[in-house]
């Protein structure tokens, strides 16, 4: 081995804990960007595999009336049409540990020719009888069951009905039950008329043969489906085209993970940085011996090339024992993200491209942000290297620091260390920058956590119900609004109405973007008193209603598309008749779909239903989960007695529980990038306060030669230390704020499609504030030791 | 020695060096002519601050001159590149420092070896020998495998010597090579000196110590940047 390479390997290991500390700087960046694309790509092809493994319908066709076998037989010979398969989905009810919780039934035609739609056997029968049912494996838990159990269902139209869970199956089209808190069930046709529902099957599926990706082909196509049908006799209501190919929530993953894979790219951008800054400060430290090799013959390049292949060294030990770490780490995650989107791992393997990608940027990254201070000192001139002692002349404090100066309050020690702090500004200002990112967004975090439970909490503020009730027909609401308002503890009842609706465009059908589960994509016309005293809509921008009887709309931001404007004259359909409306406000719900709010009195008119309502929500005086469960009990009773047939109960905790499960994975994730910045930023503090000890070990001998005692060197360090840390915090604060607000902006967004609230967590602040003092206390008792340690000879001597 | 029989080592040309200050331009040295013949053992003297210093750096291609000319064996120096600079001085320089500048994680062969390395200027094969042979020379062989600090001042002079050698330079400049030792180790490094002289190499040493005068064929005596007196020197 050449002997200048004996040189590399002796200053790696002459100095262990600087190495390695250098070395875990790029290796929290790697570790990052290795766990979140290794976790991207896992899910992102699981995710593709496990959805389209269900043979997704391209499109659904809400129909009325009856499409026989035959008639099916002919939609599948349609040209363009792969597959075609009757479905019906029931909105029921199923009774766990005495409380109704809201179900979805999916009717199949034949389990065992499904081709669209599938879902993969988990265990048990997978072909039920009238008296059973297939149930989703993640919906176990909401129903406290077990394969083999009963449980008690209750359909729209139809009486509690005992049904068997026959077997468990895996439908990756659907959001885990345990999210939205719902029931999933798979029965046959005949099933659900053994359970009093009377109704065929209401929907067609359709896949098709080519233009499968494309969903205006896959809109033309179903709409000439429909139209044939119509044809036929069959009453069209709605035509559903989800995204093609795309699992709900496949483009908020995409849009997250992307978010998590900058904040990691940061990271190591950030330690990279503190590499370069150290490897800078090691060639300064070694000036003179850069001067010795150039006397005796060393070149430039030669120079340049040693301290290179030293930080080549330091970013393979950082590769070495980041990549396998953030390979278990990325199975964690992405084992968190598929329980989270009730996909099954298929495949663990994480492509090459991940590793590739964190060998190339963990090289490259570090490479560009040290190579201009690398190549700067190794071309330096053998008179100024051999001239050099330490810092440089120029460094002067800067002028406020002097005049802070002749402020007696401030001790010597103190003004020394300010002065100390602002010697090399350069440094401080990579230290400061450092620490100030990893701070932010420490602080970003947080508060866009804090953000996070602030917004589910809005549910609570915009909600001023704690039950609602979705009733399956249109009721005289008097009697039974009189009853519950009488009940204990009851203090609002506002009798609603609703239906389901869409934006009606050019063209003869309502076309959607709804999901199979109902949920995703859907769209819904509230119709309520203007005056009701049950919602505290947040309106963005316009009015919320007041008169009664006009055709005035407000939308949600869901329901808002771009260009839409106060004034704008809108189409919605209605029991699937177009009905005008004028936009004169729009509003921000949190965890709602897509929603139309309208006046219950105008709404009763066009829809031909006056005096009556089809949905009730209830306030009640304490709000409590307990409170709401044991008061929602007793109004499930009274709607029995009073022969009120329910299609859904949704308790507001419920809604509050099941978007916070949306989320909470990713907000928690965000939190842990937090914890990996405040690891790279206390390393930059100890970098740089170590750095600035050893640069000025001769000064310290000669202040210790003066009379400095051992304590004064201490304290004068540690001061030093704090000065830095304290304006770090400062600086995060500040950046922290602009963080937040566009973190806030993206993830609320992506969640609610409205912003987070701007908060600023007491938490996060208090937390950092603790990290970098504890950080910077710890990163000089070394050095201030160590200052301590050498003999004022051996200061002196200092090389 | 007869100096018509060597050859011209170091020849400067009215060379001046000028320095930016405050208050303008100092110049540490003010057209310095003269030349050094081969095998010679050479000493520039004079006070702190006078431009002695300067002048050892000029002729190794540390400074440049502000004007004139630096000739090393013929080679007109300060019209070198930085790099070719290294190159050169690596292989015809061989630099003696007052604070010896070891490297401190490089052995003491590793330290001698270096310069060939740098320079590739022998076999890698011949290497260690060859620096074990100049570690022998200098009476420190059996210290071959420690690290400088373990070292006094005066064996880590030694090892600068063998370093200086390592390239089998024709040239050796030390600047105040004693000037951190007793005055045994210091006698004992003039010796070594003039021996390297004695065995044809050509040693500029800058000192003020007047008690090894007599190791000295010539003295370069300078004074505020101008020499005052020379002795045998062509100035």
């Amino acid at each position: 081995m050449k002997t200048r390479y004996t040189k590399v390997i002796r200053d790696l290991t002459s100095s262990y804990s600087k190495t390695l500390m250098l070395a875990l700087a790029i290796a929290v960046g790697v570790f990052g960007i290795g766990s979140i694309l290794g976790c991207y790509t896992v899910i992102n092809r699981e995710m593709a595999t496990n959805y389209l493994s269900t043979e997704p319908a391209s499109a659904t066709i809400e129909f009325g009336g009856i499409i026989s076998k035959e008639l099916l037989d002919s939609v599948k010979a349609f040209p363009g049409i792969k597959k075609a398969e009757r479905r019906a989905t029931i909105t029921a009810r199923m009774k766990v540990n005495g409380r109704w919780h809201p179900m979805l039934l999916f009717v199949i035609d034949d389990f065992s020719k499904m081709e669209i739609s599938k879902f993969l056997p988990v265990s048990g029968a997978q072909n039920p009888d009238t008296q059973s049912m297939l149930v989703e494996r993640t919906a176990l838990t909401v129903m406290q069951a077990n394969e083999g159990d009963e449980i008690m269902i209750r359909t729209p139209n139809g009486e509690p009905h005992a049904l068997k869970i026959a077997g468990l199956v895996h439908d990756p089209g659907l959001a885990p039950a345990w999210q939205e808190q719902a029931g999933y069930a798979y029965i046959t046709l005949a099933g659900l008329h053994q359970l009093g529902e009377l109704q065929d099957f209401d929907l067609l599926r359709l896949q098709l043969s080519e233009n499968a990706y494309s969903r205006n082909e896959i809109t033309k196509k179903a709409e000439q489906v429909a139209d044939w049908l119509k044809e036929k006799g069959i009453v069209i209501h709605e035509i559903q085209v989800p995204p093609p190919g795309q699992h709900p929530h496949q483009s908020q993953m995409n849009a997250v993970l992307t978010i998590f894979t900058i904040f990691c790219f940061m990271i190591l951008i950030l330690g990279s940085i503190l590499v370069a800054t150290s490897m800078a400060t090691l060639m300064v430290k070694q000036v003179r011996q850069i001067g010795v090799m150039k006397t005796i013959g060393g070149t430039s390049v030669q120079i340049g090339s040693l301290y290179l292949l030293m930080l080549l060294a330091i970013c393979i030990i950082a590769l070495v024992v980041s990549i396998p770490l953030s390979r278990l780490a990325a199975y964690g995650f992405y084992t968190q993200i598929a329980t989270l989107l009730n996909l099954e791992i298929t495949d663990n393997t994480i492509p090459w491209t991940v590793p590739s990608i964190q060998i190339l940027s963990g090289i490259t990254i570090p490479f560009i942000a040290a190579a201009f201070p690398l190549l700067r000192g190794s071309r330096i001139s053998v008179r100024a290297a051999l001239d050099n002692y330490g810092v440089s002349a120029k460094s002067n404090p800067v002028s406020f620091l002097s005049r802070l100066s002749v402020i007696n309050a401030l001790s010597d020690t103190f003004r020394l260390a300010l002065r100390n702090a602002f010697r090399q500004r350069s440094r401080l200002a990579l230290t400061l920058g450092l620490l100030a990112a990893g701070g932010a967004m420490f602080m970003t975090a947080l508060n866009v956590s804090e953000a996070w439970d602030k917004n589910l909490k809005r549910i609570y503020v915009q909600r001023l119900y704690d039950q609602e009730i979705k009733l399956n027909d249109r009721i005289n609401p008097d009697s039974v609004i009189d009853r519950i308002k009488s009940m204990n503890g009851v203090t609002t009842v506002e009798g609603w109405d609703y239906s389901s609706s869409s934006i009606v465009r050019q063209g003869n059908y309502d076309v959607t973007k709804t999901y199979p589960d109902k949920g995703h994509g859907s769209f819904t016309i509230l119709a309520l008193p203007v005056n009701t005293i049950l919602l505290n809509p947040t309106i963005v921008d316009g009015k919320w209603l007041s008169n009664e009887g006009t055709k005035e709309v407000v939308l949600n931001q869901l329901a808002r598309t771009s260009g839409m404007k106060i004034g704008d004259e809108i189409s919605l359909s209605l029991e699937d008749r177009p009905t005008t409306w004028k936009i004169i406000g729009f509003s921000e719900d949190v965890g709602s779909s897509a929603a139309a709010y309208v006046s219950i009195q105008t709404f009763e008119k066009l829809n031909e239903s006056t005096d009556k309502i089809k949905m009730i929500r209830i306030g009640y005086v304490d709000r409590s989960k307990d409170y709401a469960a044991a008061k929602n009990r007793e109004i499930d009773r009274l709607l029995e007695e009073s022969h009120i047939s329910v299609s859904s109960t949704t308790p507001v905790w419920l809604l509050h529980n099941a978007v916070a499960a949306h989320m909470k994975v990713l907000v928690n994730a965000l939190v842990a990038m937090a914890i990996l910045m405040a690891v790279v930023g206390t390393l930059g503090l100890t970098s740089t306060i170590s750095m600035n000890v050893l640069e000025r070990i001769r000064e310290i001998g000669v202040m210790r030669a003066v009379g400095a005692t051992p304590k004064k060197i201490r304290s004068l360090i540690i001061s030093e230390g704090l000065t830095i840390g304290v304006l770090s915090i400062v600086l995060a604060f500040i950046v922290s704020i602009g963080l937040s607000y566009f973190m806030g902006e993206f993830i609320g967004h992506i969640s609610f499609r409205t912003p987070l609230t701007l908060t600023i967590s007491l938490t996060g602040i208090l937390i950092w504030i603790l990290i970098v003092t504890v950080g910077s206390y710890l990163a000089t008792i070394l050095p201030a030791k160590r200052a301590n340690i050498v003999t004022t000879r051996e200061a002196l001597s200092y090389e | 020695m007869n100096r018509e029989q060597n050859e011209i080592v170091i020849e400067l040309r009215h060379v001046t060096k000028s320095y930016p200050v405050a208050s303008g331009s100092f110049s540490a040295l003010k057209d310095v002519s003269f030349k050094i013949d081969s095998r010679q053992l050479v000493a520039i003297t004079g006070k702190s601050g006078s431009g002695k210093s300067t002048l050892l750096n000029v002729i190794t291609g540390i400074d440049r001159p502000t004007q004139g000319s630096v000739l090393i064996n013929g080679i007109q120096v300060d019209k070198l590149s930085e790099s070719e600079l290294a190159s050169w001085r690596g292989k015809n320089v061989g630099v003696v420092f007052q604070f010896f500048q070891l490297l401190p994680t490089l052995t003491i062969l590793e330290n001698v070896m270096l310069p060939m390395d740098f320079c590739n200027t022998y076999p890698k094969k011949d290497r260690k020998e060859r620096a074990l042979s100049l570690l022998q020379m200098v009476d420190i062989k059996e210290q071959a495998d420690k690290f400088p600090s373990s070292l006094s001042g005066g064996q880590q002079q030694r090892v600068a010597i063998a370093r200086a050698l390592a390239n089998d330079p024709s040239l050796i400049v030390a600047d105040e090579p004693t000037g951190n030792l007793d005055s045994q180790t210091a006698t004992a490094i003039f010796e070594l000196f003039a021996k390297l002289a004695n065995s044809g190499k050509t040693v500029v040493v800058v000192t003020h110590e007047r008690e090894f005068a007599s190791y000295f064929e010539n003295t370069i005596n300078i004074a505020d940047g101008v020499i005052v007196n020379a002795v045998r020197v062509h100035a």
